[in-house]
């Protein structure tokens, strides 16, 4: 599973990252650093989905 | 500049929102005399004065050393000192750690698990208020128990303890929030007392867990995180602080639910017909009527905001309230839309202080208000409620309501 963030639609409302700190990286300035494309480790795709679902402007998405 | 600017009126308590317009509209940065603080009430302002570092929320140390300077280390020393290692009132570093060490006890599945048994505490709950019979307060029945006993069977109490938790919330409140006058001196003095109960209870908590690890938070809340960990007294002070902060504001989170589904029938309806909309919905009860209307911050460093400059000891409240209402951000802000989307309000804050709670706040939400409408179809309000004159939060006195 691979997902990404859009930083052009994100607003560092920071709701990924209390999902999962570790899936959902935060800039210094709390804006998204999960990057265009990043692969999501195995057995952690309920999480990551979880988290894609709480961006409340939908920055983030499952790309595969 | 002669607009409304003091929101613990009665008048400004009942309708918030008028006056937040007046201040969005005619001075959106407004020195208020009444607050000796800046209001900042438009959406932009807020959501960039959270990512602005001219602004702290280091607030409970300053007066924590100035009472100890002053000599006077008393009972309320102790809960200050407390207090002052809660990471809502820090900066980093000390907030980005503690933060992390909290992080792994509020990751997105574990708080998903908590699904059955919130939803069989709101039942429990439910079926009391259903065997009672003519106006009952939906709020003293249900709303205001639900959160408190979430906490404390997520940190692993006994049953026969839980209702110590609601009583040591409304103690922490009582100090956090300050006395009024000698009459609630005598208040003071029992809350302190309390809260050292409290003390020696977590710690004790904490003994068992160490001896026997569980799957609780508080067990999550002990682990490691690379080479670091909480020590006891950081423990005691994070289960203080995720009772404080997770209490109040969900009780009032699912009363103010109801009273605007209530006042909105069409959306109750709505709701009624497709339940599966309560995801949504909750965002935009949380956006309409949130338990939080202002947030502080400590100006540390001179910034401008809208060309106003704020000045280093300044105060400034951030109107979270107002800032959902704003038709800058918003359309049609004043009208109830259970079905807004994308709906990016600012109800759990923003930023680095984020509501760590606000996947668990949500899901409560959710099941208490979903099972409200589902089991009390005659759900009806019985008596106009009255708001409390307080700055923080949006909060009811009672909501008297009948459900046949
Ligand atoms: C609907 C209910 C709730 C609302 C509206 C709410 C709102 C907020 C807001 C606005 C903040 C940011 C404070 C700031 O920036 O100064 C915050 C922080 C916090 N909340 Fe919540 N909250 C809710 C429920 C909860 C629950 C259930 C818990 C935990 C059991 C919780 C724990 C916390 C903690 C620990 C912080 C501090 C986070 C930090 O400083 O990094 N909250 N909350
Ligand atoms: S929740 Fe959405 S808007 Fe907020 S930081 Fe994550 S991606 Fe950005």
């Amino acid at each position: 599973m691979r997902i990404g963030v859009d930083n052009e639609v994100c607003e560092a409302h920071g709701q990924c990252s209390i999902v999962d700190m570790d899936l959902f990286p935060l800039d210094d300035d709390g804006y998204s650093a999960v990057g265009p494309d990043r692969e999501v480790p195995e057995g952690e795709e309920d999480t990551a989905r979880l988290g894609v679902d709480a961006c409340p402007v939908r920055a983030l998405k499952v790309l595969s | 500049m002669s607009v409304l600017d003091d929101l613990t009126t009665p008048s400004a308590s009942a309708d918030p929102f008028s006056v937040f317009r007046a201040l969005r509209e005619s001075d959106p940065v407004h020195w208020s005399e009444a607050h000796r603080a800046w209001l900042i009430t438009r959406y932009d302002d807020v959501s960039a004065a959270f990512q602005n570092k001219a602004f702290s929320n280091d607030r409970v140390r300053p007066v924590l050393e100035r009472k100890r300077q002053s000599g006077a280390e008393s009972a309320a020393t102790g809960v200050l000192g407390l207090m002052t290692g809660w990471m809502v009132v820090n900066d980093p570093p000390v907030h980005t750690r503690l933060r992390k060490l909290a992080a792994g006890a509020f990751k997105g599945q574990r708080i998903a698990a908590m699904d059955a048994m919130i939803t069989r505490i709101v039942d429990e709950h439910l079926d009391a208020f259903l065997r009672g019979s003519g106006p009952q307060d939906l709020i003293s029945e249900v709303a205001y128990p639900l959160p408190a006993t979430v906490i404390a069977t997520m940190l692993g109490a006994a049953p026969e303890d839980r209702d110590r938790f609601r009583e040591w919330s409304d103690e922490l409140a009582l100090v956090a929030f300050g006395t009024g006058g000698a009459a609630r001196a005598d208040r003071h003095e029992r809350a302190l007392r309390g809260l050292r109960e409290m003390e020696s209870y977590f710690h004790t908590l904490i003994e068992k867990r160490r001896a026997e690890p569980g799957e609780d938070m508080l067990s999550a809340l002990m682990a490691k995180e690379g080479d670091d960990r909480l020590t006891d007294d950081e423990l005691v002070g994070m289960c203080a602080l995720l009772l404080f902060a997770g209490h109040e504001t969900t009780t009032n989170s699912i009363a103010n639910s109801v009273l605007a589904l209530l006042r909105h029938p069409d959306q109750l309806d709505r709701l009624r017909r497709d339940p599966a909309l309560i995801g949504p919905a909750v965002e935009e009860l949380l956006r309409f009527d949130g338990p939080i209307k202002v947030l502080n911050r400590w100006v540390v460093a001179e910034t401008e905001v809208r060309g106003r400059t704020i000045r280093p000891g300044e105060r400034v409240h951030l109107v979270l309230a107002s800032a959902n209402r704003d038709p800058e951000k918003f359309a049609a802000p004043d009208a109830l839309d259970l079905g807004r989307s994308p709906n990016p309000h600012v109800a759990f804050g923003k930023g680095i202080h984020a509501c760590i709670g606000a996947q668990l706040a949500r899901m409560e939400t959710r099941i208490a208000v979903a099972r409200i409408v589902e089991r009390l179809p005659g759900l009806a309000l019985a008596e106009e409620p009255e708001w409390k004159d307080v700055l923080a939060s949006r909060s009811m006195e009672k909501l008297v309501v009948t459900h046949s």
